[in-house]
C-alpha cells in the first residue's frame, strides 16, 4: 500500500469508527468496531513504517474544512467557558479566534504547499500511538462496563467516551504529520476538545472543574500557536514548519519556537501547568492511561523535538533543558509523598516528561536519541502501569496503595504485570533504563557549567525515582501468611490489552539495539551527528557501552537458577518472628507490653513529615513560572 | 581483551564472595580487637556460611528464596561488570537490582521487624545512591569515560584529582556495610528495636545465600574505590582497605544515627564534598 492511504487510513479510519461508536448503541456492536479499528490501525501503522515518509498536499476542499472546523471549535470552547462561568476559557478562545479570524481571512497568506509532511519522528510516533493507544481503547472495553456497574447509570454513557477516544487517536495521527502550523493547531485543539470532554465524562462537580482547567491551561497553548503563526510568517514569510526549521535563525523566529515551546509545555504538563494532569485524574482509568502513555502529553515533547534541531546551541534550549530537569527532580520527590495509585503514576509521568525534555533542551545527537528512546519506552511502560492500576482499582475498589498490600495474593494476573510495569520504569535491562542510562551520559557530555546543574537535578531525581518505585513494588508482595491466595479471572478486553503490552514491552526492550538502529538513530541522524552504534545486539556511544543482551541473559540466567533453588531446596513456611511474642494460634498477632494482642500491622512509607507537598508545590508553580518568563527573554540575549 | 585477560576478570569476578567472606573474617578478628576480645578465627564466615547451608529448610514466603539468591546473583553480575572493566554507571544499576531484591524480600515476609528494616534499607539507598551517581559522574568528568576501562586509560592516579570525591565514597562504604552510625536497617549483631532488620526472617540456606551477596557487595565496592589509584594495583588495595579499617574504626566509635540524619549527611556533606571538588578541578583547568 501506499503512504497516502495508510495516512489517509491513520486519521480517517479512527474519525469514521468515533462516529460509528457514537451511532451504535449496542455494547458489542462497538466492541467489534473497536477491534477493527484497532487492528487496521496497528497494521497500517506497521506498514507505513515500511512504506516510508512523504510531502503531501491533500487538497484544499480539506484545506477548507480544517479551517471551518477550527471555528466551530473555537466558538464552541466559548460557549462551554459561558456556561460554565469560565472567565478564562472564554477570553483564552476569544484570545485566538480573532487572531486568528484575521490571519485567516484578511492576510490570507496561510497557503502552505506542503501541508503534510510523514517523516521518521512522525512515524515513530504514529507507531506508538496507534499500538500503545489502540490497546488502551480495547482495555477501555472491560474497563468502562465495570465503571458504569459502579456507578448504577441507568443509561449507558459508552457511545460518547468512545467516540472520544476514538477521535484522540485520529487527531493524534493528524498532528504528528502536519507541516503546516495551521493544521498542528488544528489538531491541537482537537486534542484539547478530547481531552477535556473525556475528563469531565462522569459529570460530576469535581470532574467538570479539573475540565475546565485542564482546558483553559490548554487554550494557553493554543494562544501561543496563533501568535507563532504571525510571528513565523512576519518572520519568513510562511508558517510551514520545514520553512522554519529552514530559515537561519532570527530574533522573530526564536520568538516562533519558544512560543512552541510554551504550547509544548501547556500540554506535556511541564511546571508549572502540571496542575491540570493532576486533576485528569478524576477521568475514568482508560483516559488516564490514553494521556499518560501515547496521546496528549506525547504531543508536547513531540513539539520540542520536533523544533530542537532548529535550536541547538541558543539560549532558549539550555532553558528548555533546565525545565525539564527542574520538572523532573521536583515531581520524583513529590511522588514518594503520595498515597493514590494514579497520583504516584501521573508525577511519574509528568518526571519523565520532564528527563526527556530536559534530553531534547540539551540538544545533542545522544541528548536526541536518549530523548527518543525515552519517549518509546515511557509510553509503553506508562501504558501498562496504567491499566494495571485501574483493574486493580476496579477489582478491590480502592485507589489508595496501602490497601494494595500483599496484592500479589489476591489479584496475581494483574499485579504480576504491574510488578513487571514497575520493573521496566527504573530496572536494567529494562529500555526506560537504557533511555536513562544515555541521557545521562549526554547531559554529563555537555560543558562542565552548562551540564554539572543539570546532571545533579538528575542524579537526585533518579534516587528518587528508585525509591518510590522500589517501595511501592516491595509493598505488592507483602504475603501475610496464611492468606488465602485466590485465583483471578480477567475479562478477555483487559487480557488482550495488558498481555499485548507486555510482550511489546519485553520484545522492545530485548531488541533495544534493533528498535535504536532502525527507528530512532535515522530520526537523530538527519539532524545531527550520530554518536551511538549498535553492534551485536547493544548499544555503544564510543566512551562507553550498554551490553543489552549479555545483561537480559544475566538477569534471567539469575532468576532462573533462583527458582531451581528454590524448588530443589524448598522449606517449609515459617512464622515471622515477632519478639517471642506471638500469640501461638494466630498467625501474625503479638502481645504488647501492656499484655495486650495486637495484630503485627506494617504499612508504606510515604515521608509524610519531610515532604511538605504544599511547599513543593507552590516552588513548581513559582519556578515554572520563572522559566517561562525566562524562556522568552532567551531570545533577547 | 584477549583470552589469559578474560580469564582472570572471570576468575577474579567467581572470587569477590571468597574475598568479601574474609574481609568479614577480618572485620569480626578487628572489632574483636578493638573491644578487647580475641575473636573467631579468619575464616569464621565460611564455617558459619556452610554451617547455615546445611540447616533444615525454613522459609518466609515462597519468593524469599528467590529473592536471595536475586541478591547473590545479581551482586555477581555488578562483581562481573567491575572485573570486565565495563561501565560504572551499569555497575551502579545492577547492584541496585541486588539491593531491591532484597529489601522485597524483606517486605514480603511480613514480620514487622523485616519490614521495619527493608523500609530503612530504601532510606539508604535514597541516600547513598546519588551521591555514588554523582562521584561517578565527577570520574567521567575526569577521565572522559564512564567505564573502568577508561580509569585505566587515564592512567594518573584519581586519588590526587578526586580527593573529596572519596571521602563521600568513604561514607557510601559505611551505608553499604550497615555499619554504625549508619546501620539503620540491620547491622551484623541484632539490635532491640529493630533485631536484626533486613535479615531478621533469612534463616538456613536463605541466609546463606544474603550473607554471600553481602560479602560480594562488599568486595566489589572496595574493587572500585581502589580504581583510586590505578598504576599501581598495591597502592590501589591500600587505599581500599584502608577505608575498610576507618569503616570498622567509625562503627566501633560512634553510636547508630538516624536515618534523617543520614540522609542528611550524604546529600549535604556529600553532595558538597564532590561539587566542591569538581568546582576546584574546573578552576585549576583540570577538566
Amino acid at each position: 500500500m501506499n503512504t497516502e492511504t495508510l495516512i489517509a487510513v491513520n486519521i480517517g479510519l479512527p474519525i469514521v469508527s468515533a462516529l460509528a461508536s457514537l451511532l451504535l448503541g449496542d455494547r458489542r456492536e462497538r466492541a467489534g468496531v473497536v477491534y477493527v479499528t484497532v487492528a487496521v490501525l496497528v497494521a497500517s501503522s506497521l506498514l507505513l513504517y515500511g512504506a516510508g515518509g512523504l510531502e503531501l498536499n491533500p487538497g484544499d476542499v480539506f484545506g477548507t474544512a480544517v479551517v471551518a472546523l477550527d471555528f466551530a471549535l473555537l466558538i464552541y470552547f466559548m460557549y462551554q467557558g459561558y456556561v460554565n462561568r469560565s472567565w478564562q476559557v472564554l477570553a483564552l478562545s476569544l484570545a485566538q479566534l480573532i487572531p486568528a479570524a484575521y490571519f485567516e481571512f484578511i492576510v490570507e497568506g496561510a497557503h502552505v504547499e506542503k501541508i503534510l509532511v510523514v517523516d521518521g519522528l512522525s512515524i515513530l510516533l504514529t507507531l506508538i500511538i496507534n499500538i500503545v493507544g489502540s490497546m488502551v481503547v480495547i482495555y477501555a472495553l472491560s474497563y468502562m462496563d465495570e465503571h458504569e456497574h459502579h456507578l448504577y447509570l441507568e443509561r449507558s454513557r459508552q457511545s460518547r467516551f468512545f467516540f472520544y477516544m476514538l477521535l484522540l487517536l485520529a487527531a493524534m495521527n493528524g498532528l504528528v504529520y502536519s507541516n503546516s502550523l495551521y493544521w498542528v493547531y488544528f489538531f491541537w485543539e482537537v486534542t484539547t476538545l478530547c481531552c477535556y470532554e473525556l475528563i469531565r465524562h462522569d459529570g460530576t462537580e469535581e470532574a467538570q472543574r479539573n475540565a475546565l482547567l485542564a482546558l483553559w491551561m490548554g487554550l494557553i497553548g493554543g494562544v501561543a500557536f496563533v501568535a507563532a503563526m504571525f510571528v513565523g510568517y512576519s518572520a519568513v514569510n510562511s508558517i510551514a514548519l520545514t520553512e522554519l526549521m529552514a530559515a537561519p535563525l532570527s530574533q522573530g523566529l526564536l520568538l516562533v519556537f519558544a512560543l512552541a515551546a510554551l504550547a509544548a509545555f501547556t500540554k506535556s504538563a511541564q511546571f508549572p501547568f502540571h496542575s491540570w494532569l493532576m486533576g485528569a485524574m478524576v477521568a475514568p482509568t482508560p483516559v488516564s492511561a490514553l494521556l499518560h502513555s501515547s496521546t496528549m502529553v506525547n504531543a508536547g515533547v513531540y513539539m520540542l523535538l520536533r523544533i530542537a534541531p532548529a535550536i541547538q546551541d541558543t539560549a532558549l534550549s539550555y532553558v528548555v533543558a533546565f525545565m525539564g530537569a527542574v520538572t523532573f527532580t521536583v515531581t520524583s520527590v513529590l511522588a514518594i509523598r503520595q498515597r493514590v495509585s494514579k497520583r504516584i503514576l501521573a508525577f511519574s509521568t509528568i518526571g519523565n516528561l520532564g528527563l526527556i525534555t530536559l534530553c531534547v533542551g540539551v540538544n545533542t545527537g545522544l541528548s536526541y536519541s536518549a530523548a527518543l528512546t525515552l519517549l518509546t519506552f515511557h509510553s509503553v511502560a506508562k501504558g501498562l502501569l496504567f491499566m494495571g492500576a485501574g483493574v486493580v482499582e476496579n477489582k478491590i475498589g480502592s485507589k489508595d496503595v496501602e490497601d494494595w498490600e500483599g496484592l500479589l495474593g489476591r489479584l496475581p494476573l494483574t499485579t504480576a504485570v504491574m510488578i513487571a510495569g514497575m520493573a521496566s520504569m527504573f530496572l536494567p535491562p529494562f529500555g526506560m533504563l537504557l533511555g536513562k542510562w544515555v541521557a545521562v551520559d549526554a547531559v554529563a557530555s555537555t560543558p562542565l557549567l552548562y551540564g554539572l546543574p543539570l546532571v545533579f537535578l538528575v542524579v537526585l531525581g533518579s534516587g528518587a525515582t528508585t525509591f518510590y518505585y522500589a517501595k511501592w513494588l516491595g509493598y505488592l508482595t507483602v504475603l501475610p501468611n496464611g492468606a488465602k491466595r485466590t485465583p483471578e479471572r480477567l475479562e478477555t478486553p483487559y487480557r488482550v490489552a495488558l498481555y499485548t503490552l507486555l510482550g511489546v514491552d519485553v520484545l522492545v526492550s530485548v531488541g533495544a539495539a534493533l528498535l535504536l538502529s532502525n527507528m530512532v538513530n535515522p530520526i537523530t541522524a538527519a539532524s545531527y551527528t550520530l554518536q551511538m552504534s549498535t553492534p551485536m545486539g547493544g548499544v555503544d556511544l564510543g566512551f562507553t557501552s550498554f551490553p543489552v543482551l549479555p545483561l537480559w541473559a544475566a538477569g534471567a540466567a539469575v532468576l532462573l537458577t533462583g527458582s531451581w533453588l528454590a524448588k530443589s531446596k524448598g522449606g517449609a513456611v515459617a512464622t515471622p518472628y515477632l519478639g517471642g511474642e506471638n500469640v501461638a494460634d494466630r498467625e501474625v498477632t503479638f502481645m504488647t507490653t501492656a499484655d495486650s494482642e495486637v495484630a503485627a500491622n506494617v504499612s508504606g512509607l510515604f515521608l509524610a513529615s519531610s515532604i511538605d507537598e504544599k511547599w513543593l508545590d507552590r516552588l513548581a508553580v513559582y519556578l515554572g513560572t520563572a522559566i517561562i518568563v525566562a524562556l522568552f527573554v532567551a531570545e533577547v540575549v | 581483551m584477549d583470552y589469559p585477560e578474560t580469564l582472570i576478570s572471570a576468575t577474579l569476578a567467581l572470587a569477590t564472595p571468597l574475598i568479601g567472606g574474609l574481609l568479614m573474617g577480618v572485620d569480626r578478628k578487628l572489632t574483636a580487637r578493638m573491644q578487647e576480645r580475641v575473636g573467631p578465627p579468619l575464616v569464621q564466615p565460611f564455617y558459619d556460611a556452610i554451617k547455615l547451608w546445611g540447616k533444615a529448610p525454613m522459609i518466609a514466603s515462597g519468593l524469599q528464596p528467590v529473592l536471595a539468591f536475586g541478591y547473590l546473583g545479581f551482586a555477581l553480575v555488578a562483581a562481573g561488570l567491575v572485573t570486565f572493566r565495563q561501565d560504572l554507571l551499569l555497575v551502579f544499576f545492577v547492584t541496585g537490582i541486588a539491593d531491591i531484591c532484597l529489601t522485597v524480600a524483606a517486605f514480603n515476609a511480613k514480620s514487622p521487624y523485616s519490614f521495619l528494616g527493608g523500609r530503612r534499607e530504601f532510606l539508604a539507598m535514597l541516600s547513598y545512591e546519588p551521591v555514588m551517581l554523582l562521584a561517578y559522574v565527577a570520574i567521567f568528568l575526569v577521565t572522559g569515560s564512564f567505564t573502568i576501562r577508561g580509569i585505566y586509560e587515564y592512567g594518573a592516579p584519581l586519588l590526587l584529582v578526586l580527593p573529596a570525591a572519596l571521602v563521600t565514597l568513604m561514607i557510601v562504604l559505611v551505608i553499604e556495610m550497615k555499619k554504625s552510625p549508619f546501620d539503620v536497617s540491620g547491622s551484623g549483631h541484632a539490635h532491640q528495636e529493630l533485631v536484626r532488620g533486613v535479615f531478621t526472617e533469612f534463616s538456613g540456606y536463605t541466609m546463606a545465600l544474603v550473607e554471600l551477596g553481602h560479602w560480594t557487595k562488599l568486595a566489589t565496592t572496595l574493587m572500585i574505590l581502589s580504581l583510586f589509584w590505578v598504576p599501581n594495583p598495591v597502592i590501589g588495595a591500600a587505599i581500599s582497605l584502608a577505608m575498610f579499617f576507618a569503616a570498622l574504626m567509625v562503627d566501633n566509635l560512634y553510636p547508630r544515627l538516624t536515618w534523617q540524619r543520614m540522609l542528611r549527611t550524604t546529600w549535604t556533606v556529600g553532595f558538597a564534598l564532590i561539587l566542591v571538588n569538581v568546582a576546584a578541578l574546573a578552576a585549576g583547568g583540570v577538566i
